[in-house]
């Protein structure tokens, strides 16, 4: 029974986690409808950064904790004026927009090994051990309960955002058809910067949160990136509601597979999960 | 000079590499991710039926063609049925699998120790453990796929496969069932990546499950789409510029380390700005 | 004699039908005609009719043998063909290579070790000539003007050498001597004893080529007949207008 309780809370952090990647990779490919590889180093990014202010320079965590947010949505920004939008003016296909964002992927994570080595990192120091809590006798490190309680809240924030606010109603119309939306006279290209912004963030914050949880390395992306696009392929690629569904699905299915199956088997089972829904139901749980 | 021939014989695997990969994604348009999967199941047979039941290399050879040639017809046949992002997200999930399974299936693969003392092959008397010997056989085998491979991409098939990547819904209506075309070829390119991953493995002497990893594959995938995609000439620059770069890199002054950071950067980069610029690659016919 | 016929035919696409309860017989050796407004489920029918879209009920019934489920690379086995409203043509290949691409081999194994014979060649350049694009037999087909690329479309349909042809809005968009070039190679295919199916606006056109004529309004027959009969009909004539 305890042994359940274990599995459901590693569930939730799994499922949490995956969330936090899948908002931004949806929200992006909601406007563009292409598969963003580089939204995986942003994370990276992320981690990084609060490593580096924190760990190098020494500054306050909390603050660091915001520059890693917004530098990750910086770049993934810059990214998309440099690349994706000239991409887009060119009518590039959706499968030319990958290749540039996986090779973008590629120069950033290696500038991220020539900066800080492609060594394994810690952000916390690694002498004082986490805090942490007990439910029955299954447990929860603290870092890994705010994974959870940032990922309610950033799809929350994000939900509210998207429901309620001109943007949102611009991110819509985009998501449904840029030739119309642009017809009817919304900045495209400029809703679409704001949402490379808001996306990378996401993907910061969900690295920072897996650097506090795991660690960091510069080849973190990849894992983060493929795990966060299963779980949107489950709840139907470029839906937001979905995707968090996925998430959780997905988290639910690795943890409760691994308990028959040794845990070094995880990833195979990710993409077993992958595969068979790309042939069965490749538009997701939800869509008929 | 031994140097130079260490480079050479990379080259060669390489160019096998990009050449069987361009039958499927230059000439047939088909976004593969996978190609190291195969790559892999080449090396490891040889590397296992050698160590274990001291088998000749050249029969190992076969026995990898026929392995890589079933278990691409079993996952060619699950994964055709994809079209665009879905088809390159199936493919990464399947090298992801394979990957995984040469790392945690232990009692056959060593998981992450590797293979190591692998032998040089043996043939009628005829010995290719000196590595000039070893390029000679190398160049031959290289030679006879690119004759193979022009043959195909010159012959009805050939034309059939184009006439898919561009408009597979319409070739289908004038009576081909592209199923099949789709299959055969993706099978016949694995079993050239088994074919350089034998080579490989033989030449190293020592294989690990981390040759073999996504990342491989989007190597070779950037050999194919710096040389030009339904290029065959092309794919051989590619591996040339790819495998030399490094050394270039080092002749600069870099530090081994840095140097392959930089390769990594330097060819992420040659990926974003062919996307933005020649999409088609340097030599390439087709845009994607 | 009907060649191809169709028995209360149906195709929905979520809940709307674009063919509903479609019963037609079209005659051999003859140019028919299906017209109708925008929307009425011309295109819908053809695609049903060369196995591009599944059909949701009734059957087909093609060269004799009915057919409620059959893939569109087998539709050639049964003399059918067809050209595309929208003009796909395989657009990174030369000229050349998209009209030798439907006559050669269509066995996997074969197509290997096979290249394009004389024939295939003379057979091409035959059909190139026909429609004055032989000159332009290396260009690539994407870089063709609009005209010429329908001109293409329809060499790539008669390379085909099939029994029925369904041509999807042939004339739409052709400069006259362009169009020319197609009318007479409609007349042609009448005359070689072939039959042809047309999607078609231009009246003029219809009354000047057509046996007979089909009128589709939602997804449903309207009328029939000969071309005088049913282009006068009060029905036909508010269709269009009510539109």
């Amino acid at each position: 029974m305890d042994l359940i309780m274990q599995f459901i809370i590693n569930s939730l952090i799994a499922g949490a986690t995956y969330t936090l990647v899948t908002l931004g990779f949806n929200l992006v490919y909601g406007a563009t409808k292409f598969v963003n590889m580089f939204h995986g180093v942003l994370a990276a990014v992320g981690g990084y950064t609060v490593f580096f202010f924190t760990q190098t320079i020494g500054i306050d965590l909390w603050v660091s904790i915001i520059v890693g947010i917004i530098g990750a949505g910086l770049v993934g920004f810059l990214a998309d004026r440099f690349i994706f939008s000239t991409l887009r003016i060119k009518k590039a296909s959706n499968l030319v927009m990958f290749i540039a964002s996986l090779g973008a992927f590629i120069v950033l994570q290696a500038v991220l090994a020539m900066v800080f080595t492609s060594q394994f990192q810690s952000i916390v120091h690694s002498v004082d051990s986490p805090r942490v809590y007990e439910i029955g006798s299954a447990a929860i490190t603290h870092i890994q309960l705010l994974i959870i309680i940032t990922a309610l809240f950033s799809s929350f924030g994000l939900v509210l955002l998207l429901r309620f606010t001109m943007f949102g109603k611009a991110v819509k119309a985009i998501s449904d058809d840029e030739e119309v939306a642009k017809i009817i006279g919304i900045d495209t290209n400029k809703i679409i910067g704001y949402v490379f912004f808001i996306g990378s963030a996401i993907a910061g914050i969900a690295g920072i949160l897996i650097g506090f949880d795991t660690g960091i390395q510069p080849t973190m992306g990849l894992a983060i990136l493929l795990e966060g696009a299963t779980a949107s392929i489950i709840g139907g690629i470029g839906n937001l509601y979905g995707g968090i569904a996925g998430s959780f699905l997905l988290g639910f299915v690795e943890n409760f597979g691994i308990w028959k199956i040794p845990s070094e088997w995880k990833g195979a089972i990710t993409f077993s999960v992958l595969i068979i829904f790309l042939i069965f139901r490749p538009q997701g749980i939800f869509k008929k | 000079m031994a140097y130079l021939i260490h480079l050479a014989i990379l080259f060669v695997i390489y160019a096998i590499l990009g050449i069987s990969l361009n039958l499927v994604v230059g000439y047939t348009g088909l976004l593969s991710v996978t190609h190291a999967a195969f790559f892999g199941i080449g090396a490891y047979i040889v590397a296992i039926l050698g160590m274990q039941f001291g088998l000749n290399f050249f029969v190992g050879l076969l026995l990898g063609v026929v392995v890589a040639g079933i278990i691409s017809f079993l996952i060619g046949f699950v994964l055709s049925r994809l079209g665009g992002d879905y088809y390159v997200l199936g493919t990464v999930g399947f090298n992801y699998i394979v990957w995984s399974v040469l790392l945690n299936w232990q009692e056959v693969t060593r998981g992450p120790l590797g293979i190591p003392g692998i032998s040089r092959p043996k043939l009628f008397g005829l010995d290719f453990t000196s590595n000039l010997a070893f390029l000679f056989l190398a160049v031959i085998i290289l030679g006879a796929i690119y004759v193979f491979s022009q043959s195909i991409v010159t012959s009805s098939f050939g034309r059939v496969l184009k006439a898919i990547r561009e408009d597979e819904r319409a070739i289908n209506v004038f009576g081909y069932n592209t199923l099949y075309y789709k299959l055969t070829i993706f099978m016949i390119a694995a079993a050239m990546a088994a074919i350089a991953g034998s080579l490989f493995a033989s030449y190293i002497t020592f294989i690990s499950p981390a040759t073999f990893m996504v990342m491989e594959s989007v190597f070779i995938l950037a050999i194919v789409i710096l040389g030009g995609f339904a290029n065959l000439k092309g794919s051989l620059l590619g591996a040339l510029f790819l495998i030399f770069l490094p050394e270039a890199l080092r002749f600069v002054g870099f530090t081994e380390d840095i140097a392959a950071q930089m390769r990594q950067a330097v060819y992420g980069l040659l990926l974003v700005v062919l996307m933005l610029y020649r999409p088609q690659g340097l030599l390439g016919e087709y845009k994607l | 004699m009907a060649v191809l016929q169709t028995n209360k035919l149906e195709k929905h696409f979520d809940g709307v039908y674009a063919i509903d309860g479609l019963s037609i017989e079209v005659p051999k050796a003859a140019i028919t005609s299906i017209i109708g407004p925008n929307g009425s489920g011309k295109t819908t029918l053809i695609n049903v009719l060369s196995g591009m879209l599944d059909i949701d009920g009734g059957s087909i019934v093609l060269d004799g043998i009915r057919l409620s489920r059959f893939k569109s690379h087998e539709i050639p086995m049964y003399g059918l063909t067809r050209t595309f409203q929208e003009v796909r043509l395989f657009n990174q290949m030369t000229v050349l290579d998209n009209i030798l691409v439907v006559l050669t081999e269509r066995n996997v194994f074969s197509a290997l070790f096979e290249r394009h014979s004389n024939l295939h060649f003379m057979r091409t350049e035959e059909l190139l000539k026909k429609i004055n694009l032989w000159e332009k037999r290396n260009e690539l087909a994407g870089n063709l003007s609009y005209g010429q690329r329908k001109l293409i479309e329809i060499a790539r349909a008669l390379a085909m050498e099939a029994q029925i042809y369904l041509l999807d809005e042939p004339f739409a968009g052709l400069f006259p001597e362009m169009l020319k070039v197609v009318v007479d190679i409609v007349k042609e295919l009448k005359t070689r004893g072939k039959t042809v199916v047309l999607i078609e606006h231009n009246m003029d056109l219809i009354r000047e080529l057509s046996d007979y004529v089909f009128v589709m309004d939602s997804g449903k027959l309207l009328a029939d007949g000969k071309p005088n009969e049913v282009l006068n009909k009060r029905e036909v004539i508010e269709a269009y207008l009510g539109e």
